[in-house]
C-alpha cells in the first residue's frame, strides 16, 4: 500500500504544483482568432498614471472592435522585452509599449520589427530605429507654457525657486529647458535657487524649506511634477508664506488639483493619461489603415488654475454606470 | 537526490519537476497552437538563458547549506562594470571586468559567511544593498552606453544566433555540461555535497569546510557575472536598476528544482528546468491574456506549492 503510493508521488506532486495554476483558467477571456488583437506593455500595472493609460487604450479599442492583450513588466526591462516578444508570439496586429528605458529595451522594438508588427510608443520614447511613431507630450511647450502662466502672475517681476526632476530624464531636462527659455525675456525675474533629484514629496518638501530660508522673500516654486509640488507646498504653508509665494506643478494628478481647488497649489499642466491611452490606440489604427503620420505625435496639454480646476476635478470624478 | 537512488531501473522519484514542465507545456498547448510555435519555442529559450546561468550558481551555494541574496545586485554590478570597461578599453577587457566584478562579490560574500560566520541570509541582504549602492554611486544612476551606444559586436552577441540558436542560450548550455561535470565527477563537487549535507561530518572527515563553502560564493558571484554581461547585451546598456527581484525567482527555481533549503540536495539540470518552468509560466500566462494582477497570484501559488512539494519529499 504505502509502496504504490510511493509510486504516485512524484505525479501528486507535480499536479500540486500545477493546481494553482487551474484555477485561473475561468480568468482566461474568450477567444476569436478573427478579432484584431492589439497587446499593450506598460512600464508598471500598480502606478495610477499606467493604469489610467489601459483605461484609456481599452476604452478606445473596444470602441473599435478590438481585443487588447496585455503583459507586465514591473519596471524590469528584461520582462518588458520578453513581454513583447509573447506579444508577437501571440501575433497581435499592433504594440503600444511605454518603455522602461530609451535604450535598455530597444529588443523589444526589434523584436516586434522582426514580425513586421507596428510598435508605438507612448509617453515615454525609445532611441530604436524601429519606434514606429512616438506619441508624445511636447516637454519645450509644457515648459514654455508653466514659465508664461508664471511670469504673468508675477507681473513680469520677481524670484524663482526652481526645484527640478532627476538630471538624467530627458523629459524634465526638457520642460526645464523651455522654462528657463521664457524666463530669459524677463529681466526683472531672478532663478535663485535649484535643485535636481527624484521626483518625491519629500524631496519637494526638504527643498522648498532650504529655499525659503535661503530666500525668505522667494515669490515662486517651479516644481518639476506634482509630487514635488505637493511637498513644496508643505513647505509654504508650514512657513506661513502662502499669501508671498506661490508653488506651480506638472501631471495634473487628484491629489495635485485638490491642492489647486484649495489655493494652496497655483497651478498644475494636465496630461490626461487616459486621453493619452485612447490617442495612442487611434494612432495605431490610423497606421494600420496606412495613413501616413509624423513620427511624433503630440498629445494635448491643458493649465490647470483656480480658473478651470473644477471641470477637470469633474472629470477625474468616476463616471456613473 | 542521493547517489543510492541512481542504481534503480525507471526512477520516477524526483522527477516531479521535469513532470511539472512538462504538464505545463502541454496544457498551454493545447490551449493556444502559438505556444508550439518555432518563434515561442526560441523566445522561452532566450528568456531563460539568463535567469538559467543565475540560477546555476544559485545551486551551487544551496547545495552547499548556504543562500545568497546578492545576484540581483551583481547582476546589475557586473552589468554596469563590464558596460564601462568596454567603452574604454573594447569588448573583451569589458567581459573580461564584468565576470570579475561578479568574482568579487563572491568572494566578498564567502569570506564574510564562511570566515566570519555571519548568517548568510544578513550577509548576502547587507551585500545585496551595499552593491546596489556602489552601482549606483558608479554609475551616477544613469544607465551605462556612452554616446553611441556599446560595441555593436556586443550587442549582436545579443541578439544573434550560431548555427540556429542564440549565443545567450549557448551560454547556459556550455555551462551546464561543464558545471555538471564539476560537480559530480570530481572530488570537489563532492565535497560541496558532503558539506551542505552535513557540515559536521565533513568536517570530521578531513574536508576544509570554510574553504568549500566560501568557494560556492565565488561560483555563484562568477555566473551572476556572467549573466550580468549577458543581460547587458540584451539590454543594449548597463543598467543600475537591472535585476532587482532576480534572487528570489533564482531561489524559487533552485527550489522548483527539487533542491532543498537545508542544504547537500540539488542538481544543476533541475535547477534549469525551474528556471523553465517560471519562464513557460509566465510566457503561457501572457499567450493566454491572463490579466498581470492575476498572473502575480499565479507565480505566488506556484513558489509556495513548490516549497509545500519539497516538505513533503522530505518528510517521506
Amino acid at each position: 500500500m504505502s509502496k504504490s503510493l510511493l509510486k504516485f508521488r512524484p505525479l501528486a506532486l507535480a499536479t500540486a504544483l500545477l493546481l494553482p495554476a487551474s484555477f485561473l483558467l475561468p480568468a482566461f477571456p474568450a477567444h476569436t482568432e478573427d478579432k484584431v488583437t492589439i497587446g499593450v506593455s506598460l512600464p508598471q500595472d500598480d502606478n495610477p498614471f499606467y493604469i489610467g493609460m489601459l483605461k484609456g487604450i481599452r476604452a478606445r479599442a473596444t470602441e473599435l472592435g478590438w481585443d487588447v492583450a496585455t503583459v507586465s513588466s514591473n519596471e524590469d526591462k528584461l520582462k518588458q522585452i520578453n513581454g513583447v516578444q509573447d506579444l508577437v508570439a501571440k501575433g497581435v496586429k499592433g504594440i503600444l509599449i511605454s518603455p522602461i528605458d530609451a535604450v535598455g529595451v530597444n529588443a523589444a522594438y526589434d523584436a516586434a520589427a522582426a514580425a513586421k508588427i507596428p510598435i508605438v510608443s507612448l509617453a515615454r520614447g525609445s532611441t530604436s530605429p524601429n519606434q514606429t511613431i512616438h506619441v508624445a507630450m511636447d516637454e519645450v511647450q509644457v515648459g514654455r507654457d508653466i514659465a508664461e502662466w508664471t511670469a504673468k502672475k508675477l507681473d513680469g517681476k520677481g524670484k524663482i525657486a526652481m526645484i527640478m526632476g532627476p538630471s538624467g530624464a530627458p523629459t524634465f531636462r526638457n520642460v526645464a529647458q523651455g522654462y528657463n527659455e521664457v524666463m530669459t525675456k524677463y529681466p526683472l525675474i531672478q532663478i535663485v535657487f535649484k535643485t535636481d533629484g527624484p521626483l518625491t514629496r519629500e524631496r519637494g518638501l526638504k527643498n522648498a524649506e532650504d529655499a525659503l530660508v535661503a530666500n525668505p522673500d522667494l515669490n515662486a516654486i517651479y516644481a518639476a511634477n506634482d509630487d514635488l509640488a505637493l511637498g513644496a507646498m508643505q513647505a509654504v504653508l508650514a512657513a506661513n508664506k502662502g499669501g508671498q509665494t506661490f508653488v506651480t506643478g506638472m501631471n495634473g494628478v487628484p491629489p495635485a488639483l485638490r491642492a489647486v481647488k484649495d489655493g494652496n497649489v497655483a497651478m498644475t499642466v494636465e496630461l490626461n493619461p487616459v486621453i493619452w491611452g485612447r490617442l495612442g490606440v487611434d494612432v495605431l489604427a490610423a497606421y494600420l489603415k496606412g495613413d501616413k503620420l509624423e513620427p511624433r505625435v503630440f498629445i494635448k496639454h491643458v493649465i490647470i488654475d483656480s480658473s478651470n480646476v473644477d471641470e477637470a476635478l469633474a472629470k477625474m470624478a468616476p463616471p456613473k454606470s | 537526490m542521493t547517489v543510492s537512488k541512481t542504481g534503480r531501473k525507471l526512477n520516477w522519484s524526483g522527477q516531479a519537476p521535469l513532470i511539472t514542465l512538462v504538464v505545463l507545456c502541454v496544457v498551454t498547448a493545447l490551449l493556444t497552437s502559438r505556444f508550439l510555435s518555432p518563434l515561442n519555442l526560441t523566445n522561452i529559450l532566450v528568456q531563460s538563458s539568463i535567469m538559467a546561468v543565475i540560477a546555476m550558481g544559485m545551486t551551487f551555494v544551496i547545495v552547499g547549506g548556504g543562500f545568497d541574496l546578492s545576484v540581483g545586485s551583481t547582476v546589475a554590478f557586473s552589468g554596469c562594470i563590464a558596460g564601462m570597461a568596454m567603452l574604454k578599453f573594447g569588448i573583451f577587457a569589458g567581459v573580461v571586468a564584468g565576470i570579475a566584478a561578479g568574482v568579487a562579490v563572491g568572494l566578498a560574500n564567502g569570506l564574510v559567511v564562511a570566515m566570519l560566520r555571519v548568517n548568510p541570509f544578513i550577509a548576502t541582504l547587507g551585500s545585496m544593498v551595499l552593491v546596489r549602492g556602489v552601482v549606483y554611486i558608479i554609475t551616477g544612476g544613469a544607465p551605462v552606453s556612452g554616446e553611441d551606444g556599446l560595441p555593436s559586436a556586443f550587442i549582436a552577441f545579443g541578439n544573434s544566433r550560431l548555427f540556429g540558436v542564440h549565443y545567450l542560450v549557448w551560454v547556459p548550455a556550455l555551462l551546464l555540461v561543464a558545471l555538471s561535470a564539476l560537480l559530480y565527477l570530481t572530488p570537489y563537487g563532492r565535497r560541496i555535497y558532503a558539506t551542505g549535507g552535513n557540515k559536521e561530518a565533513a568536517y570530521l572527515s578531513g574536508v576544509a569546510v570554510d574553504s568549500v563553502i566560501a568557494s560556492t560564493y565565488v561560483w555563484c558571484g562568477a555566473l551572476a557575472g556572467i549573466a550580468g554581461v549577458m543581460l547587458a547585451a540584451r539590454l543594449q546598456s548597463g543598467q543600475p536598476t537591472a535585476g532587482e527581484f532576480y534572487e528570489l525567482t533564482a531561489i524559487a527555481a533552485v527550489v522548483l528544482g527539487g533542491a532543498s533549503l537545508q542544504g547537500g540536495e540539488g542538481t544543476l539540470y533541475k535547477s534549469v528546468i525551474g528556471v523553465f518552468i517560471m519562464i513557460v509560466l509566465g510566457n503561457s500566462l501572457n499567450l493566454l491574456n491572463v490579466d498581470s494582477y492575476w498572473q502575480r497570484v499565479a507565480v505566488g501559488a506556484v513558489i509556495i506549492a513548490a516549497a509545500a512539494a519539497d516538505r513533503l519529499r522530505s518528510r517521506a
